[in-house]
C-alpha cells in the first residue's frame, strides 16, 4: 500500500513537473502564430456566416427569379419571354456555381436523396428521358433519373433548339407543365437546404476537430471535390483526354444547349479560389490560406497554390470566348488542352499537399496506421 | 540438433506456471472478439472487401480472392465464434486455427487496409495454437477433454513477451531518425491537428509538445519492455503503458489497438500477480493450495523439433524488419521494406497519383479518373506506395485493353509530400509500368529523394 502511495506520488510529481515546464517554455514564444495555434472553429464560423450561407441565399433568390420568369414564359410563350428566362437561366446557373461546392449537413447525401450537385446539376442532360417523360405527363423528381430533372434538363427545355422552334413546342401543355414542375422542384430542394442551415450550424461549429466526420474534412472534402470536377468533368471529358475516347465528345461539356459552358467554368473556378482565400460577400476572412500559415510547410505550399492558380487563369483566359467551348474543343483544341494540363499541376496542391500538412483526415483510418 | 546452450534450455523448456499464458488467451480472444464485432458493425465488410472494384494484393499472394459476400460474412461469424472459443478455451486449439486462417486470409484480400498491429495479430494468432493455454480456466479442461495443468514449458510464454518485445523494440529504433527527433515531425503536423480533444487538446498547441512526444515516444517503445520485465519497474512502466497508449488511442483513429498492447502487455506480470488476479476472479479458489505439476510433458521435452521451429521463428521476427537495408534510398520514401517491420506511425506522408493510358497504335494518351475504380481510403494509399502504384497500373492495362485500347501503355505522375516537405514527383514518370513486374529486386523507376 505505501509502495503504491509512493509510485502515485512519483507519477503525480513528474506529471506536474513537466507540465509546469512546458508552461515555462511556452511563455516565452507567443509571437510565433505557430505556437499561438490556429482558431479552426473561427474558420468554420467565417465560412459558414461569410460563405455558404450568403452563397445559397444568393442561390435560393436566382432561384426564386427563375421561377418567375418560367412562370411569365409559360403564361405566355413568345420569343421574348423565352429570352428573358433564357437571361435568368444563365445568371441563376452562374450563382449555383458559386454555391455548388458545399455539398454537406443540408446538402448532403440522405437516404435515397444524394447530394444537392447530383440532384440539381446533373449534366449532361438526357433529351430521352426528358421527353419521354413530357410525353407520358408522369413526372416524378425522386427516381434515380438525376439527368432528367436540375438545373441542365431545364436548359435542355428552354434552349434546346432555335427561339422560334421553342416557342412552337410550348404550346403543349405537357411541355409547360413539366419546366414549371422541373423549376419548382429545383427551388424545393434549395429552399430546403437555406432552411436548415441556420439549426444545422451549430453542428458545423461543434464538429471543429480534423477527423473524419468534422466539420473541416467534409468541408476539405467537398472543396476537392469542387475542384477536380472542372477538370475530370468540365474540361477533360469533353475534350476526349479519358483513356479509350477517341475523340473529343462536345455534347459532354456542362451546358451543352446555353453554349455558356466557359463562363460557368470561371465562374466555378472563382468559387474554389474564393474558399481557398476564405473571401465572403465583399470580405475577405479566416479560410485555408490562413490555416495554412499556420502549420509546418505552410508557406511553401501557398506559394505553389498562388502560383499555379495564376497559371490556371492565364490558361483560361486563352480559351477563346467568342465560340462555344462545345465548338472549340473540336476546332481548335490546344488551348482547352493546355488549361487541362494546369488543372491537372495543381491537383495535388489542393488534393494531397494540403490535406497531408493541415493533419485533415480524409479516409476512416489512419493508414500509415498503428 | 541437441541444446548444449544451458541457458537456452531453461528458457525455453523449464516449467513456469501457466497463469500468465492464460490472462494473455482470455484478453486476446475479448479483444479479438471486439474487435470483430466492431469490424461487422462499422458496416467495414462491406466497405472495405464488397463493394470495391480492385483489391491490391500483397507480393506472393495474388492468388488470393475475394469471397462472395454470403460467404464473407459467415467466415466472419466463423471468426468471431474461434475469438470466442479462444477467450473461453473452448475446442481451443480448433478455434486458434480456425481464428489464425480466418483472420490472416481477411488480411491477405486486399494490401490498402495493412496495419502493423492486425500483422502482429497474425502472428499471435499463430503462436496461440501452439502453446497449451487453454490448460486452466477452460471449457476445455472443465469438460475434461483436456488435462488440467500448473505448469508450461517457458517458451509458451516467453514466445509470446519475445513477439511483444521485438513489436515494441522495433517500433523504438524505427523512430531514431532526423524527422521524428529533431524535427519532431510529424507530430508537429498531428498533434495541432488534435487541438479539441478534451483536456490534453488545449497542451498540443504548445510549440515544445511535438518534441516531448516524439522523444517520449521513441524511448517509450525502445524500453518498455525492459522495464515491464525488471519487477521493481514495473508498476511504474505499467502505468506508462496505459498513459501511453490511452493517449495515443484518443490521438488516432486506430481503433481497438491500444486496448490489445494494454491487454498483451499484462502478459510481463509475476505468476503471483496473474494467481492473485485469477483467484479474485473465483475461477481458482483461494483455499485450496495450488496443486503441483501436472506437466504438459509432451510439449516439455527439449525437441530438436521444437527447437527447430522455435529458431527459424526467431531468427525470422529479427532479422525480416532490417531488409530495407538491402535497398538502396530512404525507406520512408520508398517503402522498400518498410512494411512488416513495425514502422507505427511513424510519417505523414501523401500523394497525388495521375495515370495515363496510351494508345500504342493511335499514340492517343488519356488521363485516369482514380474516383472510377478505387475507394478514397485505396486511393490515398495507392498514392504513395510504388508496389500499388504498379499494381493499379498493370489493373488499368487490363481494364482500358478490355475497353478497346489497343496494347495500353500506363505511366503515372505521382506527386508526394512526405513530412510537410513540398511535393515531389515518387517515380519516374515517362516510365511505362506496364513493362514492370513486381520483385524484391530494387525498384529503380523510383525517384531517390536526395534531401535524406
Amino acid at each position: 500500500m505505501l509502495k503504491k502511495a509512493k509510485n502515485l506520488f512519483f507519477i503525480t510529481g513528474l506529471l506536474t513537473g513537466s507540465l509546469l515546464m512546458f508552461w515555462a517554455c511556452n511563455q516565452s514564444d507567443n509571437n510565433d502564430p505557430k505556437a499561438t495555434g490556429f482558431d479552426r472553429k473561427e474558420m468554420l464560423r467565417q465560412y459558414a456566416d461569410n460563405i455558404v450561407k450568403p452563397r445559397f441565399a444568393a442561390l435560393q433568390s436566382g432561384v426564386n427569379a427563375l421561377q418567375t420568369a418560367t412562370q411569365t414564359f409559360v403564361n405566355q410563350p413568345t420569343e421574348n419571354s423565352l429570352d428573358a428566362l433564357q437571361k435568368t437561366w444563365v445568371t441563376t446557373y452562374e450563382t449555383w456555381q458559386t454555391a455548388k461546392g458545399f455539398n454537406f449537413g443540408p446538402a448532403g447525401e440522405e437516404g435515397l436523396r444524394k447530394g444537392l450537385i447530383e440532384e440539381i446539376g446533373t449534366y449532361p442532360a438526357a433529351p430521352t428521358k426528358i421527353e419521354n417523360t413530357v410525353r407520358s405527363g408522369q413526372f416524378n423528381f425522386n427516381n434515380f433519373d438525376r439527368d432528367a430533372r436540375g438545373f441542365l434538363a431545364v436548359e435542355y427545355l428552354i434552349f434546346g433548339k432555335t427561339p422560334a422552334e421553342l416557342v412552337a413546342q410550348f404550346a403543349e401543355k405537357n411541355r409547360r407543365d413539366f419546366l414549371t414542375a422541373a423549376v419548382g422542384n429545383i427551388k424545393t430542394r434549395v429552399d430546403a437546404v437555406v432552411a436548415a442551415w441556420p439549426a444545422y450550424q451549430t453542428e458545423f461549429l461543434a464538429k471543429d476537430g480534423t477527423d473524419v466526420g468534422s466539420s473541416s474534412s467534409q468541408v476539405y472534402n467537398e472543396f476537392v471535390r469542387n475542384f477536380e470536377a472542372i477538370k475530370n468533368f468540365k474540361v477533360g471529358l469533353p475534350l476526349g483526354r479519358r483513356p479509350g475516347q477517341t475523340k473529343a465528345e462536345p455534347e459532354k461539356v456542362e451546358a451543352f444547349y446555353s453554349g455558356e459552358s466557359l463562363r460557368f467554368i470561371k465562374a466555378n473556378l472563382k468559387a474554389v479560389e474564393d474558399f481557398y482565400y476564405g473571401r465572403g460577400e465583399g470580405k475577405d476572412g479566416v479560410g485555408f490560406k490562413e490555416y495554412l500559415e499556420s502549420v509546418e510547410g505552410g508557406k511553401a505550399l501557398i506559394a505553389s497554390t498562388e502560383a499555379q492558380l495564376t497559371a490556371i487563369k492565364k490558361a483560361l483566359d486563352a480559351v477563346p470566348t467568342t465560340t462555344p467551348l462545345s465548338q472549340t474543343i473540336v476546332r481548335s483544341p490546344a488551348p482547352v488542352d493546355a488549361l487541362h494540363t494546369e488543372l491537372q499541376k495543381h491537383t495535388r496542391f489542393f488534393k494531397s499537399d494540403m490535406s497531408s500538412i493541415l493533419g485533415i483526415s480524409i479516409t476512416f483510418s489512419s493508414g500509415d496506421g498503428d | 540438433m541437441v541444446i548444449e546452450n544451458r541457458r537456452l534450455a531453461f528458457i525455453c523448456y523449464q516449467p513456469i506456471s501457466i497463469w500468465p499464458l492464460v490472462t494473455f488467451r482470455v484478453v486476446f480472444g475479448l479483444m479479438m472478439l471486439v474487435s470483430t464485432v466492431r469490424f461487422l458493425w462499422l458496416g467495414w465488410v462491406e466497405d472495405h472487401y464488397l463493394s470495391t472494384q480492385v483489391q491490391f494484393k500483397y507480393y506472393g499472394f495474388e492468388w488470393v480472392q475475394t469471397l462472395p459476400s454470403f460467404w464473407l460474412y459467415t467466415l466472419h461469424y466463423l471468426m468471431l465464434a474461434a475469438a470466442m472459443g479462444i477467450l473461453l478455451g473452448a475446442f481451443y486449439r480448433l478455434s486458434a486455427v480456425v481464428f489464425f486462417l480466418t483472420f490472416t486470409y481477411v488480411q491477405l484480400i486486399d494490401l490498402t487496409y495493412y496495419l502493423n498491429h492486425y500483422y502482429f495479430v497474425s502472428w499471435v494468432a499463430l503462436l496461440l495454437i501452439f502453446v497449451p493455454a487453454h490448460a486452466q480456466a477452460s471449457v476445455d479442461t472443465w469438460r475434461g477433454r483436456v488435462e488440467v495443468c500448473e505448469q508450461v514449458p517457458a517458451w509458451s510464454i516467453n514466445i509470446i513477451k519475445f513477439q511483444i518485445a521485438v513489436v515494441y523494440i522495433y517500433a523504438g529504433l524505427a523512430k531514431i531518425n532526423y524527422d521524428w527527433l529533431v524535427l519532431a515531425l510529424p507530430l508537429k503536423i498531428w498533434l495541432p491537428a488534435a487541438d479539441k480533444i478534451p483536456i490534453l487538446g488545449p497542451l498540443f498547441k504548445m510549440p515544445i509538445m511535438p518534441y516531448l512526444f516524439s522523444w517520449a515516444g521513441m524511448l517509450y517503445d525502445t524500453f518498455i519492455v525492459f522495464f515491464l520485465m525488471y519487477r521493481p519497474t514495473r508498476i511504474v512502466a505499467y502505468g506508462a503503458v496505459l498513459a501511453f497508449h490511452i493517449v495515443v488511442g484518443i490521438l488516432f483513429q486506430i481503433g481497438v489497438f491500444p486496448l490489445v498492447m494494454i491487454g498483451a502487455t499484462l502478459i510481463f506480470f509475476s505468476d503471483e500477480w496473474h494467481l492473485r488476479l485469477w483467484t479474485r476472479l473465483r475461477v481458482l479458489s483461494s483455499q485450496s493450495p495450488i496443486h503441483h505439476s501436472s506437466f504438459i510433458t509432451a510439449r516439455a521435452a527439449p525437441s530438436s523439433f521444437n527447437t527447430i521451429y522455435l529458431s527459424i521463428y526467431l531468427i525470422f521476427q529479427l532479422l525480416f524488419p532490417w531488409r530495407y537495408l538491402l535497398y538502396d534510398g530512404n525507406v520512408f520514401w520508398t517503402e522498400e521494406g518498410y512494411r512488416f517491420s513495425w514502422r507505427v506511425m511513424l510519417m505523414e506522408k501523401a500523394g497525388t497519383a495521375t495515370f495515363y493510358v496510351k494508345d500504342r497504335q493511335t499514340g492517343r494518351e488519356g488521363v485516369v479518373n482514380n474516383g472510377d475504380f478505387l475507394n478514397t481510403h485505396q486511393e490515398k494509399q495507392m498514392a504513395m506506395q510504388p508496389d500499388m502504384i504498379l499494381q493499379y497500373a498493370h489493373f488499368l492495362k487490363e481494364y482500358y485493353q478490355k475497353k478497346g485500347v489497343h496494347s495500353p501503355a500506363v505511366r503515372a505522375e505521382v506527386y508526394v509530400t512526405l513530412n510537410a516537405r513540398p511535393s515531389r514527383l515518387l517515380i519516374d514518370p515517362a516510365v511505362d509500368l506496364t513493362q514492370i513486374q513486381d520483385s524484391w529486386q530494387p525498384k529503380k523507376w523510383i525517384r531517390q529523394y536526395d534531401d535524406f
